[in-house]
Parts: structure tokens; sequence; C-alpha cells
């Protein structure tokens, strides 16, 4: 019988498609919204209902327009729905499972639109009643789970995937989504661990199993135990972790691209010596054509595994050369490619592409290297709010990176060196460099080159702050690790140094704009301290005798601004005022630069003097240093090798808060209704069934 | 042996082994004999009688049965009855005269030990014996045989020189009684003799051959990469049909499992539906089989027992194969098909390791293709880091001395070596000894980071310290890491003194307070420092730390092979999560792939017989044979030299000359660090100049001389050795490489050590010369591929007219193509370098003529600087 009317429908729409003319489904809907049973005359109307299509819209605005009062009458069948739903999931016709799926997003999104304010206690009831809610979610999650373990179609693994990570953003904030709750106790953190370690359902879900993990991590974060933290940061299994780095690798190595590409097309056609100025233009105007929102969830999983999972750091480390992906089983692409999420899949052609060619050209990378490329891009324009939020989050990544110990150990590993090229605003001051010429160093190298470069390139009026204070703790924990190690890294550190030192002048020069907004005597001290390091350890981890000379030398040639710093601070510190004691700090920190400073320039006046000359040559004040050294003597501070470790509660609670709700709101605007159009799937059941 | 004992034990003592197999047969259980009759036998008689009947049928040899008549004829006529007792592999056979109940008993111990030891020493003691009870019956052939002078180089040599198939197949009997490790030597001269000489010979050697590769795994895969590499050169068509190549394929599909091995999986299959037959058999076949005391007779004991056993060793495989790697999807081979051996039962016995040997070669092609060494280094170690996930497994490198697993490739080490086209590179490799890897469970695999400091959430309850005192070293200290929170503040004032050692060493805590700073932060005096003792110190330690060499992209194998082998072994031991076992070692090997290693390995065996004919002689020459393993006739394994650098490389790092080096490196001339090294220097230049002589090693630039941490040199790549040289410029006519650099280490021409140098070439002239025939055989038998071996005649012309395939250009005949042999009188040349006829007294001539002539050699200053020019070797 159901064959029937499936057919006269069939025949009915196409036949006159110009009336609009109700289709069976929408009749069955509203049945169902009508106050009776709706099975009560037809006994089968339920198994009819998931062989008609979906008709996502109409379900979606029957239960927007629902009001109040109807609300109570028509629970039971809606309840009646749900269940029936959960029920042709572990059907064998695959259409039923098809549409049920489709028919519950359908049904969470819908409940949603219509309460956004009631509490989400209202909401269970109303989609499930509160007696048989824990039952029917268990169900649910069941059905669910061994849809996703199973070896059954891999579009609906999809599409399973998809009503999860709508059921996750149903709301702004992940945590007032109590239907979360029982996601919780039914944990299907093992079916995304399973999709993650097996290579084809990797390439093809692996996205949304990140992100759908990335958002289950940040329920309730705070407040309460979520299972989903606890077993993410046990996981060892290697093949997990390293198919998890695998898909923020290729995620992110896909924007990369999209970025390069994009670079390389605006700026083709100009002089190079144009570009500095125009091109700026250009690519801030490219930018917003690459979205880095998508990216947003991408990098909170990245985070959240280097953060909880100490194995994870290795997977950091891990090559892919490009012929892992080759060397996986060839895959039989899917036949029905629907698009995972419309979030732009990271480059799904390259994933599921089986046989990628040798390209000599191609470096060997890892997912190191591709993050910090990624950084480089993002860092360059902290203007927009994503942009700014993203380039924290790379900063945090990189704070628990450089406190890792395995990470430290990799990144100074003097074996593995790679030229990691690094993306550089173009600046009208200066000529943008040859890629080419970047010399294969430790990994290290690139990390400080990205902060030195950060820090160059960020002294503006709406000035970053927060990011600039990470980027110097940065450096300062990989500071530690090399003093601590004994680890002579051959860096050109003089720019590093030239580099703070004009970030101080800058705080310097806009002191009174800075002071309305922010405390520039903690980033001004941390500077200072990281000199401090250089001065008091700098035996321990410095490449060369000569490179102290330099520091010297650096210190001396700049000591104006460090007398206008002290001048500064030692101004502040002795008036009344909200910053005299981080004034008073950072006059005591400049104790051994001041030293040094007032040692050092006499002497080399009078060797001037002495000599006749009037402008002392570089290597004639490295000289005078060098003699001087005997007669002074520094003071040793405390604790100048000790820092605070990240930790996530209660400092930045906040603002991964903000972080997730946007995150939210940009995977459920893209897990959009057309994505969860059926016309593939049916085409592929069709053969099927 | 195999072949021959059954039917010689039938025409002298019929009684002895069909006794054997009717008193054994009941009581070793009827069903698994004929259930094994493809080869796997528990019986003394069967495993004879079935390796050659399932060799038989695989070659397609019809007339092995009648070789073996021949053999046994002449053998008739040559010695008396009672040898062939000796010749019998079984040391059972004397024991099975006396009685029928103990036979199983050696048995038992055979089947399950699969001692290798076993048959040697109890069938030469035999021999002897009977030896002793009618030695006049001796033909003088077989006295010599006999006699205690008769050794394996003697062995092969008749082998190779007898016609008599008698001789040979009696010799092929005699390889049992050798040990496996002199035979082994002999083993490229064996089997090129067995693909390429007529089947009498060969049918003498395959016994043992098949023997031995049933009882070893390592042993059959090494013969079946020799003969894979001795029979590439054949002619396709032939090479199909040869007699090595089915060997190997027979070895390669693993039919020769050992009998032990398929004599437990049989019974493993058994055991459910064995219990009558054990119970009826009293001392069944499953307790004598395991090695249970043959005197437990009781059914139900020798039963339970047998299970036991059973479920044990099965049960210890599967824990030691790791689970984790053994439930990945992403896992294709290796470790886990070899945890699957028990289960499954095919042929996998040689998986694991030709997987692992397979993976370093693709690595080595896939290189190949990269432009830059810098590339080629990254990509490396990428690859290795793959590799990585697929150990611990049951595979091990034959270059080793001892019995090990491989459990980790510690990849950021590995570096790609100097090549101009090839991908040659260097790899340094964890293993962990065992006591006999085919048997030993394979290690556990752990975690890349497990030596890593916690930080988890799951790891803070086990700690074990509490909540209030983490809270209070939080707020003391904020930074400190987890280790160092279990400290009060007490305890690291208490440590402070030692601190400055605990300091150095460990890097374990990521915020390790310094010293100094936790100093201040108890007293709060301010501490003052001089700055010049920070700079002096900085360049105190700066030149405190040995030389190294400067990192050079183009020449990444430089700081790596600088660096003293204990340092790096400490460093990586360290850094390894296997590091804290005991039996932790590393090994490193270079693997080759596009180069044809035959000759190097040609070259090996000539070295090794050198040195100890020279450690015989007592001449204090020093030469360092490396190991050489041959896959196939185009890639292969190298035993690096460890501590050693090339003088290119000494040369383009330090921009000093040699013996400023030296005295960089070792001190003042007077000091005895110099002394010891000019002496080492000495030693081995003498013992290299006497090989690149005698078998005319050229490509003698630096980049192929190495010069190790004590001063001796060792010669490296002996590409173009005997009569082949590179491009034929008619470069480097000296007889070996001695520059005026050399001579100033050794103090100058007219110095004591000078002298000495000559005076150690002529005694290792000498010397050499007495056994020379020992040098001679290994390279004359190698050379038998060259030659057809039809008619084993020794000249060409005659072999290219009974060649039927004449449309063959010469250099095309089958047979191993070694450039070496290039020419008809490579032998002839070879004997004559040895210069028999001579007197000590000219020979010394010979010697001083010689060293002359090398220092005022023009052209070795020519060659050095063609290679300058084309390759940019100083």
């Amino acid at each position: 019988m159901s064959q029937v009317d499936k057919k006269a429908g069939l025949l009915r729409r196409t036949s006159s498609s110009k009336k609009p003319l109700k289709e069976k489904v929408v009749l069955m809907y509203d049945e169902i919204f009508a106050k009776e049973d709706p099975a009560k005359n037809n006994p089968r109307f339920w198994d009819e209902l998931f062989l008609m299509k979906v008709n996502l819209e109409y379900l979606e605005s029957k239960l927007e327009s629902v009001d109040g009062e109807e609300v109570q009458r028509i629970q039971d069948n809606i309840n009646s729905l749900f269940h029936h739903c959960v029920q042709a999931l572990g059907e064998e016709h695959q259409i039923k499972v098809v549409n049920a799926l489709q028919t519950l997003c359908a049904l969470f999104r819908g409940v949603h639109q219509k309460n956004k304010s009631a509490s989400g206690f209202d909401i269970i009831n109303m989609l499930m009643g509160f007696d048989k809610a824990e039952q029917r979610m268990k169900d649910l999650m069941e059905r669910l789970d061994s849809l996703l373990c199973g070896d059954g179609s891999e579009s609906l693994k999809s599409l399973c995937l998809k009503l999860l990570l709508c059921l996750v953003t149903v709301t702004d904030n992940i945590s007032q989504n109590t239907i979360l709750e029982y996601v919780m106790i039914n944990s299907i953190f093992e079916a995304i661990l399973q999709i993650l370690s097996d290579v084809s359902s990797r390439g093809q879900h692996g996205y949304d199993a990140v992100v759908l993990l990335a958002l289950l991590v940040n329920y309730r974060k705070y407040e309460s135990v979520n299972p989903y933290i606890v077993k993410l940061s046990i996981v060892d299994d290697e093949p997990t972790l390293d198919g998890m780095g695998m898909v923020v690798h290729q995620a992110l190595t896909e924007y990369n691209r999209q970025y390069k590409n994009k670079e390389e097309e605006n700026q083709g056609g100009f002089f190079s010596t144009l570009t500095s100025m125009v091109g700026n233009m250009f690519i801030a105007d490219a930018d917003e054509k690459l979205s880095v929102q998508t990216n947003e969830a991408i990098l909170l999983a990245l985070y959240e595994a280097v953060h909880l999972n100490r194995n994870f750091i290795t997977v950091l480390a891990q090559s892919h050369p490009e012929m892992d992906i080759a060397a996986t089983p060839t895959t039989p692409t899917p036949t029905t490619p629907t698009t995972p999420l419309g979030t732009t899949p990271p480059s799904l052609d390259m994933m599921s592409n089986p046989e990628l060619p040798l390209d000599p050209n191609l470096q060997t990378s890892n997912l190191l290297i591709i993050f910090l490329k990624y950084a480089s891009i993002v860092m360059q324009d902290t203007k927009d709010e994503h942009r700014l939020n993203s380039a924290r989050l790379c900063l945090i990544i990189l704070t628990c990176i450089a406190e890792d110990q395995y990470a430290d150990a990799f990144l100074h590993d003097d074996n593995m060196n790679f030229r990691v090229n690094l993306h550089r605003m173009p600046m009208r001051h200066r000529k943008k460099t040859v890629d080419k010429n970047i010399p294969s160093r430790p990994l290290v190298c690139a990390v400080l080159d990205l902060m030195v470069e950060f820090i160059v390139t960020h002294m503006m009026k709406d000035f970053p702050m927060d990011l600039y204070l990470r980027c110097v703790q940065i450096i300062h924990k990989l500071l530690c690790y090399q003093k601590k190690c004994r680890i002579r890294l051959h860096y050109t550190w003089r720019e590093l140094w030239s580099a703070l030192i004009n970030l101080l002048k800058f705080l310097l020069s806009n002191e009174t704009t800075l002071l309305a907004k922010h405390n520039i005597f903690q980033l001004a001290l941390l500077v200072v301290n990281l000199f401090n390091m250089f001065i008091t350890y700098g035996d321990t981890f410095l490449p060369t005798s000569n490179s102290y000379d330099e520091l010297y030398y650096e210190i001396v040639r700049m000591h104006q601004v460090f007398d206008n710093l002290y001048c500064m601070v030692l101004r502040v510190s002795t008036n009344t005022g909200q910053w005299k004691e981080a004034a008073s700090k950072v006059t005591h920190a400049l104790v051994n630069v001041r030293a040094i400073i007032n040692h050092f320039n006499p002497k080399i006046e009078s060797y001037a003097a002495v000599n006749h000359i009037s402008q002392l040559s570089e290597e004639q004040v490295l000289e005078v240093v060098r003699s001087n050294y005997d007669t002074l003597t520094l003071k040793l501070q405390d604790g100048l090798d000790q820092f605070e470790r990240y930790s996530e509660q209660p400092k930045e609670a906040a603002f991964f808060k903000e972080l997730v709700r946007s995150i939210s709101l940009n995977v459920r605007k893209n897990v959009s209704l057309n994505t969860l159009s059926q016309d593939l799937l049916l085409k592929e059941f069709s053969t099927i069934s | 042996m195999e072949d021959a004992e059954p039917e010689l034990s039938s025409t002298s003592s019929d009684l002895n082994s069909p006794s054997v197999s009717l008193s054994s047969s009941p009581s070793l259980s009827l069903p698994s004999t004929p259930s094994s009759s493809c080869g796997a036998p528990q019986a003394v008689t069967p495993p004879l009688g079935v390796i050659s009947e399932g060799v038989g049928e695989l070659s397609l040899m019809i007339n092995a049965e009648v070789a073996q008549r021949a053999c046994q004829e002449v053998l008739q006529k040559v010695k008396l009855q009672q040898v062939e007792g000796d010749v019998g592999p079984d040391p059972e056979t004397p024991t099975s005269h006396s009685a029928l109940t103990p036979v199983v008993k050696p048995l038992k111990i055979r089947g399950e030990d699969n001692d290798p030891e076993y048959p040697a020493p109890g069938s030469v003691k035999s021999a002897r014996r009977r030896q002793r009870h009618n030695p006049s019956k001796q033909s003088w052939l077989l006295r010599l045989f006999e006699s205690k002078l008769f050794d394996i180089s003697m062995a092969i040599s008749y082998l190779h020189n007898s016609k008599e198939p008698g001789v040979q197949a009696y010799i092929g009997n005699r390889l049992f009684s050798f040990p496996h490790e002199e035979v082994d030597f002999y083993l490229p001269q064996l089997l090129n003799m067995y693909i390429h000489m007529d089947e009498d010979v060969g049918d003498a050697i395959k016994p043992y051959v098949v023997h031995r590769c049933r009882q070893s795994i390592s042993f059959s895969l090494r013969c079946a990469w020799l003969l894979g590499a001795y029979s590439s050169d054949m002619h396709i068509s032939t090479q199909r049909h040869s007699r090595g190549t089915k060997l190997r394929k027979l070895i390669l599909s693993d039919e020769l499992k050992p009998a032990g091995t398929r004599a437990r999986r049989d019974l493993l299959a058994l055991t459910p539906f064995c219990p009558i037959t054990s119970s009826s058999s009293g001392p069944g076949p499953i307790g004598g089989d395991h090695g249970l005391s043959p005197s437990k007779r009781t059914h139900q004991r020798s039963k339970s027992d047998a299970t036991v056993s059973i479920s044990l060793s099965s049960n210890l495989k599967r824990t030691a194969s790791n689970p984790k790697v053994e439930s990945s999807q992403d896992e294709d081979s290796s470790s886990s098909s070899d945890s699957l051996e028990f289960e499954t039962g095919p042929p996998v016995r040689l998986t694991p390791q030709r997987e692992f040997i397979k993976s370093l070669m693709g690595i080595g092609k896939r290189l190949a293709t990269l432009p830059t060494k810098e590339q080629k280094t990254q990509r490396l170690i990428s690859e290795l880091s793959l590799l990585n996930h697929k150990l611990p497994a049951r595979v091990w490198l034959p270059t080793a001395a001892f019995d090990h697993h491989v459990v980790r490739v510690p990849h950021t080490q590995a570096v790609v070596l100097n090549s101009k086209d090839k991908a040659p590179y260097l790899i340094y490799v964890e293993v962990l000894e065992c006591e006999n890897f085919e048997t030993s469970s394979v290690p556990i695999r752990i975690p890349e980071n497990r030596i890593r400091s916690t930080r988890s959430v799951e790891n803070l309850p086990d700690c074990g310290i509490t909540a209030e005192q983490r809270a209070g070293s939080f707020c003391m200290v904020p930074n400190y890491d987890n280790d160092d929170e279990a400290w009060s503040v007490d305890d690291i004032g208490d440590l402070q003194v030692e601190l400055p050692e605990v300091h150095t060493n460990s890097c374990d805590n990521i915020s390790q307070f310094s010293v100094d700073s936790i100093t201040s932060l108890e007293s709060k005096e301010p501490v003052f420092i001089a700055a010049g003792d920070i700079r002096r110190r900085l360049s105190e330690q700066l030149a405190q730390a040995p030389t190294t060499f400067k990192r050079d992209p183009e020449d990444p194998s430089a700081v790596a092979l600088k660096e003293p082998w204990e340092e790096k072994v400490r460093r990586i031991r360290e850094g390894s999560p296997y590091g804290h076992l005991p039996t932790w070692r590393l090994l490193s090997v270079i693997v080759k792939c596009g180069d044809d290693l035959r000759q190097e390995l040609l070259a090996f065996q000539v070295l090794q017989q050198l040195k100890s004919i020279w450690e015989q002689e007592r001449v204090p020459l020093w030469i360092k044979p490396y190991k050489i393993l041959v896959l196939s006739s185009d890639s292969g394994m190298i035993e690096p030299v460890v501590n050693a650098v090339s003088l290119h490389q000494v040369k383009k790092q330090s921009q000093l000359s040699l013996l400023d080096y030296f005295l960089q490196e070792h001190g003042a001339p007077t000091t005895e660090a110099f002394l010891c090294a000019q002496r080492s220097f000495v030693q081995s230049c003498a013992g290299y100049s006497l090989i690149c002589y005698l078998l005319q090693v050229k490509d003698r630039h630096n980049g192929n001389i190495l010069l190790d941490a004590d001063g001796h040199i060792i010669h490296i790549d002996f590409g173009f050795i005997l009569s082949s040289s590179p491009k034929n410029l008619g470069f480097e006519t000296s007889a070996f490489k001695l520059t005026s650099e050399f001579v100033d280490v050794m103090g100058g021409p007219d110095g004591d050590m000078f002298n000495y140098y000559k005076m150690l070439m002529l005694q290792g002239l000498i010397a050499a010369r007495k056994h020379m025939d020992r040098v001679l055989q290994i390279v004359e038998i190698m050379q038998q591929g060259n030659r057809h071996s039809h008619a084993r005649t020794h000249t060409l012309t005659h072999t290219l007219s009974h060649t039927p395939r004449l449309h063959l250009p010469f250099c095309l005949c089958p047979g191993s193509q070694l450039p070496c042999f290039h020419g008809s009188s490579t032998m002839r040349a070879l004997k004559e370098r040895f210069h028999m006829s001579l007197t000590e007294e000219q020979l010394q001539l010979l010697i001083d003529q010689l060293v002359d002539g090398s220092m005022r050699s023009l052209t070795t200053k020519l060659y050095d600087g063609f290679q300058y020019l084309t390759n940019g070797i100083m």
C-alpha cells in the first residue's frame, strides 16, 4: 500500500508541479499537529511517514508556529514522533533511517527555535516527555553509536554526525543545552574516536567528528565533570591521535593554501614596490573572503587536544609526508559526496585522493609547521573580532606547547630542521623577504620568528595588549627551557632584542593613550625581565661568546629607551596612583640594564675621546665592552627563570565561553537545511532498497 | 645431509633406521606423521626423507636420487661403512644402536630446542672415535678429510675443485659438522656454487642449506637474499628455472618451517581431539615434544602438562604482541601479522622481517627522487617516524652480532649520506637484546612520550601529595612542575648543595629552578655577580664542549658521524621510552638502495680473511672489515664504522692538514695520546695499503677513507677492486694511496714510524702469502658465475662455445657479472700479487718500491684533484 501511495505522490508532484498541492508528507505532518493520535485511524501511519521524503522547512516552521497552549495539546503527538524517529533508526530500511535522522534534526531545531527563552527542561518535556526522556535519549545515542561504528553507508554516518552537530548547536550557549546532559551520560566518544582512527572514515567524516568533539568537550566545562574531557585527556592510541592531528592538519593546510592563492592572485600584476602599499588593501579584501571563522572550530579542537592530552604533543611533531595519505588503502570515493557541514570541508578532494604525486618541491611538514604558518596568517590582521580571537587562540596553543617538555624537546631538536615560510605582513618600511632564502633550522626558530614578527607588526593605536603579553611569555618559556637544558640555539637573537626595545619605545611614546586602557607596566616588566634573562643567564644558552657582547652592545646602543623607561616608571612609582606598585617593580627590574649602561657609556665615550673618533664602529664598541666586563657587577634577580603555568580557569574561561558561542553559531548556520538535503542520499539508497 | 642419510643408513645398518622409526612410530602418535608428510617430521628418519621428497618435487629434479646413489657408491669406495654414522647429522644415531627406548629422548630435545649446536659436536666426536678404530683402511684423501686440519676453508676448496661427485657429497655432509659461524662465513661461496656450478655440487650443498633454513629464520632470509642476488645476472629465461631461484622460492614460501614449530602447531590443532591418542600411547608425543620430562608416564599428567604448556606458550605470544597494535586498523603488516602467527598459521615466519626490509628499501627509493639533501633528510625523518608506529616487531638487524628485537628507530637521528645520485642513508636502531629472536616475545610498545612529566587531568591524583601540599607549593612557587611540587621548600634547601650536578644532567622538569634564584629567594640579601664571570663561563663552556662539526645542510652526515658513539648512545638512550630497559642497545646501519653490494661483500670476506690470517700470524696490522648484507643485486645494508668521519669531512670541517688535525684531536706530538693515535694510524695504514695493493682497490679519494677517533684510517667503498676501476681513466696507477699528508702523520719519510710502517707491510705480506689459498679461494669461487659452470672450465672461449645462447655478448653470459671480474686474467693477476716466487729480501725490496712509488705518485694527487673538481671532495 505504501508503495502505491508513494508512486501516486511522485506522479502527482511531477505532473502538476505548478499547483501548490500539498505533499503527502505535509498532510501527514498536519495530522501530527492535530490533536488526535495520527495512528488511530491509520495504524501504519508511522511506517509510512518515514518512507516519505522529509520536508524540513515545513516541519520546522510548523513547530515554530505552535503557540503556548497548543503545545500542551500536541505534546503527546510530538513525543510519539520523537519516539518513532528513534525507533526508525534501528530499521533496516535505509530510507527510513535517513528520514528519521532528518526528522530528528527538524524536531530539535524547530522546538528550540520556538522556545528560545524556555528552560531546557521544558524542551525536553515537549520532545520526549519527562518520564521517558532518559530512555529515549539512551536509545537515540545507542542507535547513533551503532550507526557510526557500523559498516553502513558513509552518507548515513555523515548524516548522523550532522544530527549530532545540530543537537549540540541548537542553543547559542552550549552549556544551556540541557539535552546534552544525556549525551554526557550516553557517551559517543568512542564512536568519534573510531571515526578518527580509521583512515577512510577519517577522510570523510573527520572534520565533523573533530568539531563535534571540540564542542562536546566545552559543554559545562567549568561547572561539572564532563566525561568527554576526562576521556580525551587519557586517549593514548596513536593512530587515533594521529588521525585527529591529520584532520586539523588538513583543515589548516587548506586554509593556508587558499590564502596563498588569493595572495598571489591579488599581487600578480603589481611591482613589488607598489604592492607594499596597495597590496595591503587587497589582502585585507581577500581575507574577508576567506573566512577565519570556519577554522575557529578546528583551532579549538587543536587547543583542547594539546591542552588536555599529553600524548597529543607527539602528534604535533609527527611529520606527514605526502605519502602518508597515499599509503592509506585506496578508499572508494564516496558515491555521494554530501558536503559535510558545508563548512568548507578541508580539502575533501585532497583527503580522498589516494595517490598524490611525489612532488619533489613539496616540503615535508608536520602539524606544528602548518599551525605556525596558519598563525602567521591569522596574526597579520587582528582588527576583526574573529581574527583577534583566532590569533589569541593561536597564542594560547603556542603557550601550551612552549610549556610542554616533549614539545620543547622536538622544537629544539638539532636534527629536525625545517624551512618554515611564515607569512609576513607587507609593510612600507621593509622589503618582502624572499621566501626561498629561509634557512633550514630547528622549529623553535620559527616560533621565535613568529613572535618577533608579531611584536614588530602590531604596535598600533588599538594595542592588542593581551596578545603582546602572551607573546612575550611564550618567548620567556622557551628561554627558560633553553637555560635549563643548556641548549645553545643558533638564532639571531639580535632581531629579538631590537624588536623588544622597539616595543618598549612604543609603550613609552604612547604612554598616555595606552595607560587609559592597559597596564603597560606588566608588559614592560616582562620585556625587561627577558633582557635580565639574557644578561644573567646568557652563559647557559647563548650560542657564542660574541653574542653576549652583542647583547651589551645593543643595550648600550639603545640606552636612550631604557633611560626614558626608567624615568617614566620612576615618576609613576613615586606618585600615588593605581600603577604605583606595578611601576616600581619595573624600576627594580631595570637595575642591571642601568648598571650596564652606566658602566659602559662613559668607557665608550672616553675611548672615543682618547682615540679621537667621533663615531665608533660596532667592532670598536664591542672591543670596549669586551675589555671592561670585569669591573661591572650585576645584581642577581629573583625568579627570572620562573613562570606562571598556563591554566585555563579562571583567567581564560570567559574567552572560551565566547569562542564556543561563536563557533556554535557558525556551525549551526552551516548545518543548513540544504546540506541535509536528501536527494543524493535517496539516489544512493534507491538502488539498495 | 637429509638427502643422503637415509640411503646411507639403509645400506650399512639397514636395521638401524627402520627400527628407530618402527619403535618410535607407535609412541610418536601415528596421526602426526602422515599429517606432516610434506616436511614436518617428528621422528629421526622422516625429516630426512621428507625433505628430499619435498625438495625434489619443487625443484623437479628427477636425478636427485641418481646423484645420491652415485655419491653413495663413491663414498663407499672412498671410505668405510662406519663413516656414514658420523656423516649423519643426528647425534642420536650412535645412541640408537644401544637401546630403542631412549631414542625418543634426544628426539624430544631436538624437536623442542632446535639446538643448532647439538648435532655438530656429536657427529664430530663419533667421527673421531670411528677414525681411531680403523685408520689404516682409509684413503689418503679421506684421512685428510677426517683429520683435525681439515677445516671449513679446505672443505669449500675441495667442494669447488673436486670433480668427484662422491667427494662433493661427502663434503656436503661434512658441512654439518662445522660450527655454524664458520660455515656462515662461506655462505656466499656455497650459494654461488649452488647456483652456478653443476648439479652434483648443488645436490651436495642443498641438504645442508635446507637443514639450516629450517633451524633459523635469519639464515633462511640470508640465503634467500643471496640466492636472489647471485642469480640476478643470469639471463631472464635461465634465471626463472635455475636452481637458485627455485630454492629461493622454496625458502620464501616458508615451506622450510622448523620441524619443531610445525609440530607444535599441529599439536595445537590436535589438542582438542587427541586425548585418546595420548592416553593410548603412553609417554605421548605431546608431552615429549614439549620438552616435558619423558619420565612422566602417567597419561593424565602428561596430557595436562602438555595442555598447560601449550596454553602457556600461546598465551605468552598473545600477551607479548601489542593488543593495541593488533586492533588498530591502520596497521598493515609486520607486528600484527606477527602476533597472528599462532592463530592463522600461514607462512608468516619470514614476513615481518621482509616487510621491514622492504619498507627501508622503499624509503631509499623514494628519497632518491628528491633533489636536495635537505629534503631527503626531512623526508627520511618523517618516513622513519611512520615506520616507528609499526615497531616493536619481530624484526632485527641482520648485521648485529646478537639476537634482538627492533623496538624503535630514533627517527630524528637518521641522516642521509653523501652520494651523488643514490640516497644511501644511515639510521640508528634501538633494539632490545633477547635470548632468541624467534622465540622470545616481542617487547610491548611504549608510547613515545611515556617518559615525560605528567600533566593531564587523570594523573593529578596519582602524584601522591595531598591537595593541601599542592596548594601550598602552588602558592609558594607557582611554576614548579609536578615533580617539584612533591618537594617541600625544605627539601629544596637541602638539595641545594648537590644541585649543580643534578642541574646539568636532569632535563625532566620544565621550570626547573635555578640554584641561583633559590638562594636569593631564601636569603633576602641581594646577591651580586660579576658580568665578567658570566662572560668567562660562557666562553669556557663553549671551549669545553667537544669539537663538533658545524651543521652543513649539504653534508648532514658529518655532524652525526663526528659525535662520539658513546655520547650518541647516551643521548638517544635518554630520549627513548625504552632507554630504561637493561637490554636496550643501540645499533646503526646504512641502508643502500640502488647499489650492488656483492663486491663489497666479497671485499669484506677478503678483509676478514686477511684479518684473521694476520691475527693468527701475530702481525699487528689493523683493518676493520665492516659487515655487509646483500639483499639483492642492487640493494643491501652496511654496518657503519662508528666514531669515524671521512678524511674529506675532516679536511673540509677543520680546514687543517691531517697532521694538524691529529694534533688538535690528540694533543702534542710527544703526548701519549698522540703517539697512540699515530701508532694506530700507522698500523691501519699498513693494513690498508696491503689490501689496496692486493685487491687493487681504486677510487681512493678522501671521501672513501675514514678516520676514526683513535686515529685509525679505514677504507670504505670497495666498488672498484681487482679488474675494475672508475671510468677507466687510468688514474690511480699507484699501488695504493699514500699521500705526503699521511707520511707527515707518520713522522716523515725518515722517521721510525715510517720504517715501522714498511716493516708491518712486509710482515703482513709474508703472512698473507703463507695463507694465500684462503684468500684466493674466496675470490675464485665468486668468479664462478662469470664462467659457465657446466664444464667448469676456466677459459672463457671454451665457455662461449658451449653456451647455446651465442647471440649474447660476452658480458651477458649467465652468472654474476661483478665488474671486478672483468677480463680473463683477474685471478692470475691476483695470485701474482702475492709474489710466491720472491724471497723475503726481494719482498722487502718490492715493498720499498711500492711505497716509494705511491709516495711519488702523481696520479694520486691528480685523482684527488679530479675528485675535487668533479665531486667537490677535498
